[in-house]
């Protein structure tokens, strides 16, 4: 056992004082050391052995004794034993302010420990130890320059001096000059082999820093060799361990982080591996309490930011945002550069991206991707960013960058997708099919919502089989599969069929009590929305329906199942049930704008317009006038009532269309690319006259609206119809009535043809506008007001052929089958509307029978004239054809004779010669005497009377004509009375157009009372009366052209009817009971 | 259960066609085919080789519906006109002309045996039933008003009967009408049964089960086919899948299917167990006005706007 002796003074004794049984109180040895006036080395020695023991307060009570005043002067030629201590104190001090956390306390045991500094140099400038010492002290505050002087003098004195190369090992080791510091430790060495494991630690810190671990890894544990409880070397083995990455690996390293732990509690290094490792197994209570310890015992940046980040973590895995994020701050605080310690940057942006900070978590992730530019994950939550801020190209431009990085990354090319679905559909699709295949590839299940999305997509570019099947993947199995199963099936749909009532749930009751569990997971129900809708699209509406019922029947707040089935409901014009399911929806949610604009269409069909104005007003107001189907169909509305007041009162007419077109504006204002808005201010500037801008709208709507299932807009095709036709371009109107018809409708739309019809009429082809009136009346055979145009186009057909001045006997013989016809459609029209079948003025009926009647008349005189002519024509055929005949016989006998003649003269010359003159003189004169010339002569007589017949009958033709005119007046004289009580009726009429044409400028601005009472009023003018007609604008201005005609051509009875009968078909097509809705919406609803 | 077609003819006619019936076999002669055009006439075909047999005029506007008697030995068609004209088959010499007031004549149909042709009223809201034999009159099956309607009310035209079919025992009549309504009559008391509901729109073809004279099949244009207990007034089964309007429908006569034809440009084979399409034929370039089945089976043929006639063999 170590013991010291104190000598006894003026004796030769010595006190001995046995090391390990040092009293408990300084104060006795104190006594002793003073009263024997021991050397000093002796109080040191003393007072190391206290340390030692860990009785600190003795140790510091013996130096403080030993380094007052008194002893000062009492030993005052005892140079280096007093400097010793008051080096120790600073040491000491030095220690206690590194290890001290508060930093008042920290500050004020380092001011100490440079006051004992201080002292000692003020002993002896010169003294080593002393550099040695504030050097450390200067380290332990962090400020490495100065630190580094003072070694340095130290060193540049006695360059083995080791603690000044340790200390000066340090400086470079924190200047990051591992292979410097690496060359003072190996001299500290090697001047000092037996130096404690310290240095072996600084060593194989520098290799470690150096990259040369496996030396790193013998210095620590010689390290541990020498001192097996040495913290940092363990810790450091730890680390080590844990870096290599195996699993056996990580457990040596635990199990060395848990022993240094054991020794010593308070290293950081090792609270916050232990705290990391706890976080992966998930034990956050211990994390916390660890990190906090962590926290409690260092000051360094470095350890603390990860601690901080520990902490963060586990709140953010424990979904603690708030928390996690003041942690992760708290942790990037302290990091200098963000290239020292990533993490927490990365942790703080998903956080901040949690809570929604979009901005602050971009610079994070920026942070994060410029020091790891191609990490994936970085890029994808970039990309996510950027598209909540809306900058869709940078966002696209860095998930591709991703998906590019790592083309196996299933998670990129879905949010690739995603972010391309509103802008590529084709490249979404791509990045989704992809992710598709490489889940599959690993074996992964594809996410439902991919599949959705994929399903979505083909569904989108009409390419339903496609969707079908991948609507199908994503379902996978259940309950919907039985009920699409066409084994099943008939029972199903049998006794789905028996409910149309469609709100009837029996059918999903009775499967369950038949055995089946109906389940529907609540992530499916989209997917299974979608296949109804795709069902619904392929025209399986039933297997759609049972599909909507059955998500109801699992999810009664499923409004948009609610609108489907009344959509259903509605296509099959089944309104009742489609406004019971639309309030069932209601019931639901009362202010679901989709709902209200759809129940307001259902009134608006079933006639009830003051409720639609109403519904469609609620639905505006339930999104604050954002929602545009509301804000459209109130413009549909004001269009209509526009155009519907049969008074035509102007006025309203004007506020109204100005109404619309203010709607319309305020939807394209809101949504710059809304078609139907756009077709909308079409109709409006068209109404208005302005057929060439509207033209321009209606064609970039057309051309906008194709390419989408989802978009169909035939109203824009009818109303580019309609301006062509107003402009007079009739072959370019009928053209695109046609392609509408077919293309939209499978030519199942009467009124469209009666469109095509109009502008065939206007086109003179009477034929064709007969035909398709047949057409039309064969689609809507109670439409009487079909049968009326069609005796109209009859009536005028017959007109214009008797008009003609040359015409077949067969041609006039249809026009008297086709006047004959005219009078019996209209004789039949006016006894039906004895019986009140349909609206027509019942004079202007027979105006039109007694009209018909008399051309019939005249017709059949016509015939008969033309049927003579043709006899006449036939027998004047025949006769010049026997004419010519008998002609050629005649010439023919003639040469035959001649040429008899000339041969015989031939014979006669060569025979007889002159000898026989006589005789030919003879025989020329009987020749001569014979037929020709008289024939000849009776020939020309016979044509002269030919001629002369055919002026004759020319002329008499021509007296014909004069009293057909004249008997023609007279009918003009009836007609004209005729026209004259239209005329009386139709004042009104003209003056609402013209107004109607007026510039709206004056138009008074109505407030909203008196458009109220004014709607009420329409409502009371018979508003039932529905015909809605973007057809109004092009027959208004047909009218006019026509009346220009007419006005410029005088009095020409024909053209004079022929306004009448324009007229006449314009009130026709206005008295249409066809309630469509040409115009707008319809459409928008179905897109959900 | 399937078609493969056998033959089409173009431009049949020179305007769409709209209506199509066979004619049934008589001694002299095999079963014929009987077809009526927007262009104003009838015309008869060998259905072997698709022959033109014989065409018919004397049709003002289009003919909207031909019909030929169980013996194979007379025919009727009618057109727009109203105008429904009664001939015989071989040598095309007028039986009778049937007058109607316009729009009151649309589809007829001769009863199973013969003694009566009933046509579809259009707006007289009616059936006219007339006598084969003497070509009187005999009946007016009348769809009773709603109540609290008055008679001026605008209704009657919803209530326009397009369509007719004759029981196979012959003791029903159905009509369809343009709102959707389906009425069953019993014939012979002459007396409204009931109103057959599920179509709200109109209702352009009906035929019954050759095999069950309970079970009723109706086209409409809400693009569905309904299979109705025409007795127990209740609806068995809605079928979809046709894109617009179903214009014609006709049963099998083994009564396993129906065939149907729509303006979709379609015409569809429909297996009566599976009550799903088995088939669907797109050789039309525009809509389908008719498809008949061969009373003796085995042929089905079809006729459309885009003037065609086409040919199947059912098997």
């Amino acid at each position: 056992m170590a013991c010291v002796y104190i000598p006894v003074q003026n004796s030769e004794e010595e006190v001995r004082v046995a090391l390990d049984q040092l009293p408990r109180d300084a104060s006795d040895i104190l006594d002793i050391l003073k009263a024997e006036q021991a050397p000093l080395d002796l109080w040191l020695i003393i007072a190391r052995e206290y340390f030692k023991q860990g009785k600190v307060e003795q140790f510091r009570q013996i130096l403080e004794e030993g380094s007052s005043p008194e002893i000062d002067e009492y030993y005052a030629d005892v140079r280096y034993e007093r400097i010793a201590i008051l080096n120790a104190l600073g040491v000491y001090y030095t220690y206690l302010g590194k290890i001290e956390t508060k930093q008042r306390e920290k500050e004020e045991h380092f001011i100490l420990a440079t006051q004992y500094y201080n002292k000692a140099s003020r002993i002896d400038m010169h003294e080593p130890s002393t550099w040695v010492g504030k050097g450390q002290l200067l380290l332990a505050k962090g400020e490495v320059e100065q630190a580094s002087s003072a070694f340095k003098i130290v060193l540049e004195a006695d360059r083995d001096n080791v603690p000044a190369l340790l200390g000066q090992a340090c400086v470079e080791f924190n200047r990051g000059r591992y292979s410097d510091s690496l060359e003072l430790y190996k001299r500290a060495l090697q001047v000092h082999p037996s130096c404690p494991g310290a240095i072996r630690l600084g060593i194989g810190l520098c290799r470690y820093k150096l990259g040369q671990l496996g030396k790193a890894r013998q210095a620590f544990q010689r390290a541990l060799q020498l001192d097996p409880e040495n913290v940092e070397a363990l810790v450091a083995l730890a680390v080590m361990d844990l870096q290599a990455n195996e699993a056996a690996g990580i457990r040596k390293g635990m199990e060395k982080m848990q022993r240094a732990f054991e020794i010593y509690p308070y290293c950081a290094m090792a609270l916050n591996y232990l705290a990391n490792h706890f976080f992966f197994t998930g034990q956050h209570f211990l994390v916390e309490q660890l990190t906090e310890t962590a926290l409690a015992v260092t000051n360094h940046g470095p350890t603390k930011s990860h601690s901080y980040y520990n902490l963060a973590r586990s709140y953010h895995s424990k979904g603690d945002y708030e928390k996690a994020g003041l942690y992760y701050m708290a942790s990037v605080k302290e990091i200098n550069k963000p290239h020292e310690f990533i993490f927490p940057y990365y942790g703080l942006g998903q956080v901040q991206l949690k809570l929604g900070d979009f901005r602050s978590a971009l610079t994070n992730f920026e942070k994060v991707l410029e020091i790891y530019p191609d990490n994936c994950e970085t890029l994808k939550a970039l990309g996510h960013i950027y598209v909540q801020l809306g900058q869709i190209e940078k966002a696209q431009e860095l998930l591709r960058k991703a998906a590019k990085i790592d083309p196996r990354d299933a998670q990129a090319f879905i949010d690739l997708g995603e972010l391309l679905i509103s802008s590529d559909t084709g490249a979404a699709l791509d990045a989704f099919k992809t992710a598709r295949t490489l889940l599959k590839k690993a074996g992964e299940e594809v996410p439902i919502e991919v599949l959705n999305n994929i399903g979505v997509i083909h569904f989108e570019k009409g390419e339903f089989e496609s969707a079908h099947q991948s609507f199908k993947d994503a379902l996978g199995d259940g309950i919907w599969l039985t009920l699409l199963d066409s084994k099943t099936k008939t029972n199903v749909i049998d006794a789905s069929a028996s409910m149309l009532q469609f709100k009837d749930m029996q059918l999903f009751h009775r499967f369950e009590n038949d055995g089946n569990h109906v389940e529907l997971p609540w992530n499916k129900v989209t997917v299974l929305f979608n296949l109804a809708r795709l069902l619904e699209q392929i025209h399986d509406t039933v297997a759609a329906s049972v599909l909507y019922r059955l998500i109801l029947f699992k999810h009664q707040d499923y409004v948009d199942a609610y609108l489907r089935l009344a959509a259903i409901a509605k296509a099959r014009n089944n309104l009742q049930l489609s406004i019971e399911l639309v309030n069932e929806a209601l019931k639901v949610n009362g202010k679901y704008p989709n709902a209200l604009s759809m129940l307001g269409d259902l009134e608006l069909k079933n006639d009830d317009w003051v409720k639609a104005k109403e519904t469609f007003r609620a639905a505006s107001d339930a999104t604050d006038g954002k929602d545009s189907y509301a804000t459209l169909s109130l413009g549909n509305w004001n269009y209509f009532a526009a155009l519907r007041n049969e008074k035509r009162a102007p006025k309203l007419e004007a506020t109204h269309l100005e109404k619309a077109k203010e709607l319309y504006t305020r939807v394209i204002v809101q949504h710059t690319s809304n078609l139907y808005a756009a077709n909308g201010a079409g109709v409006v500037l068209a109404e208005k006259g302005q057929f060439d801008v509207s033209k321009d709208l209606f064609t970039q709507v057309q051309e906008a609206a194709s390419g989408s299932v989802f978009v169909q807009m035939p109203d824009v095709w009818i109303n580019l119809a309609h301006v062509y036709f107003a402009q007079g371009n009739f072959a370019l109107a009928m053209k695109m009535y046609q392609n509408c018809l077919r293309k939209f409708y499978y030519n199942t739309d009467a009124q469209i043809l009666l469109y095509l019809a109009r502008t065939h009429y206007e086109a003179e082809q009477w034929q064709d506008c007969k035909k398709s009136l047949l057409r039309a009346i064969h689609l809507a055979p109670s439409n009487y007001t079909l049968r009326f145009d069609a005796g109209v186009a009859m009536q005028k057909f017959s007109a214009s052929t008797l008009q003609k001045t040359r015409r077949t006997a067969d041609e006039v013989r249809s026009t008297v089958a086709e006047l004959e016809n005219a009078v019996r459609v209209f004789s039949h029209l006016s006894a039906a509307s004895n019986l009140h079948l349909h609206g027509f003025d019942e004079k202007k009926i027979n105006t039109h029978v007694e009209y018909c009647k008399h051309l019939l008349d005249a017709a059949k005189i016509h015939r008969e004239a033309a049927e003579r002519e043709e006899q006449q024509n036939r027998q004047r055929q025949e006769a010049a054809r026997q004419a010519a005949l008998a002609e050629e016989a005649r010439r023919k006998a003639e040469e035959q004779k001649k040429y008899l003649l000339e041969k015989r003269k031939l014979e006669d010359e060569q025979k007889r010669l002159r000898q026989q003159e006589e005789h030919f003189q003879r025989v020329k004169e009987q020749w001569r005497s014979s037929t020709p010339a008289s024939k000849r002569r009776e020939r020309s007589e016979n044509d002269d009377d030919e001629v002369g017949h055919s002026e004759k009958r020319r002329r008499k033709g021509g007296k014909r004509r004069k009293k057909d005119k004249s008997s023609r007046s007279h009918y003009e004289t009836e007609y004209a009375e005729a026209d004259m009580m239209d005329y009386r009726e139709e004042p009104e009429d003209e003056d609402a157009s013209m107004n109607y044409r007026e510039p709206i400028g004056q138009m008074n601005d109505q407030d909203d009372d008196v458009e109220e009472n004014a709607n009420d009023r329409l409502a009371a003018a018979g508003l039932e009366d529905s015909d809605v007609d973007d057809e109004m604008a092009p027959s208004i201005t047909a009218a006019r052209r026509r009346r220009a005609l007419s006005e410029s051509d005088d009095d020409e009875p024909f053209e004079r009817q022929l306004r009448d009968n324009t007229d006449e078909l314009q009130d026709s097509d206005g008295e249409l009971r066809e309630n469509d809705h040409k115009s707008n919406g319809g459409a928008a609803l179905d897109d959900d | 259960m399937k078609f493969a077609g056998l033959k089409s003819v173009e431009n049949a006619h020179e305007e769409s066609v709209w209506a199509v019936t066979w004619v049934p076999a008589t001694e002299t002669r095999p079963a014929l085919l009987l077809t009526g055009s927007l262009d104003e006439t009838v015309k008869l075909w060998r259905p072997d080789d698709m022959q033109l047999e014989r065409t018919n005029t004397g049709h003002c506007l289009g003919v909207v519906s031909v019909a030929a008697h169980p013996s194979g030995i007379i025919a009727a068609s009618a057109s727009l006109d109203s105008f429904v004209r009664v001939f015989d088959v071989d040598t095309n010499a007028s039986i009778a002309t049937l007058e109607a007031p316009p729009s009151e004549v649309w589809q007829m149909q001769f009863d199973p045996k013969g003694t009566t042709l009933a046509v579809a009223g259009g707006g007289s809201a009616s059936v006219k039933l007339w006598d084969t034999a003497t070509w009187n009159l005999i009946a007016t099956l009348s769809i009773p008003r709603p109540e609290g309607l008055k008679p001026t009310d605008k209704s009657s035209s919803k209530k326009f009967v397009l369509s007719v079919a004759w029981s196979p025992d012959g003791r029903r009549i159905a009509c369809g009408s343009m709102d959707g309504t389906i009425s069953v009559f019993d014939v012979t008391r002459a007396k409204f049964l009931h109103h057959l509901e599920g179509h709200f729109m109109p209702v352009r073809s009906l035929v019954y089960s050759p095999v069950d004279p309970r079970v009723l099949f109706s086209a409409s244009d809400d693009t569905h086919v309904h299979m109705y207990d025409a007795e127990g007034k209740s609806l068995v089964t809605a079928m979809s899948g046709h894109a617009s309007w179903v214009l014609s429908v006709d049963a099998s006569p083994d009564g396993a299917a129906i065939t149907t034809g729509s303006s979709d440009r379609t015409v569809k084979l429909w297996d009566l167990n599976m009550r799903a399409a088995m088939q669907s034929m797109t050789n039309h370039t525009d809509q389908v006005w008719g498809v008949s089945f061969r009373p003796l089976g085995g042929r089905v043929v079809s006729v459309s706007d885009d003037k065609s006639i086409s040919l199947y063999e059912y098997s």
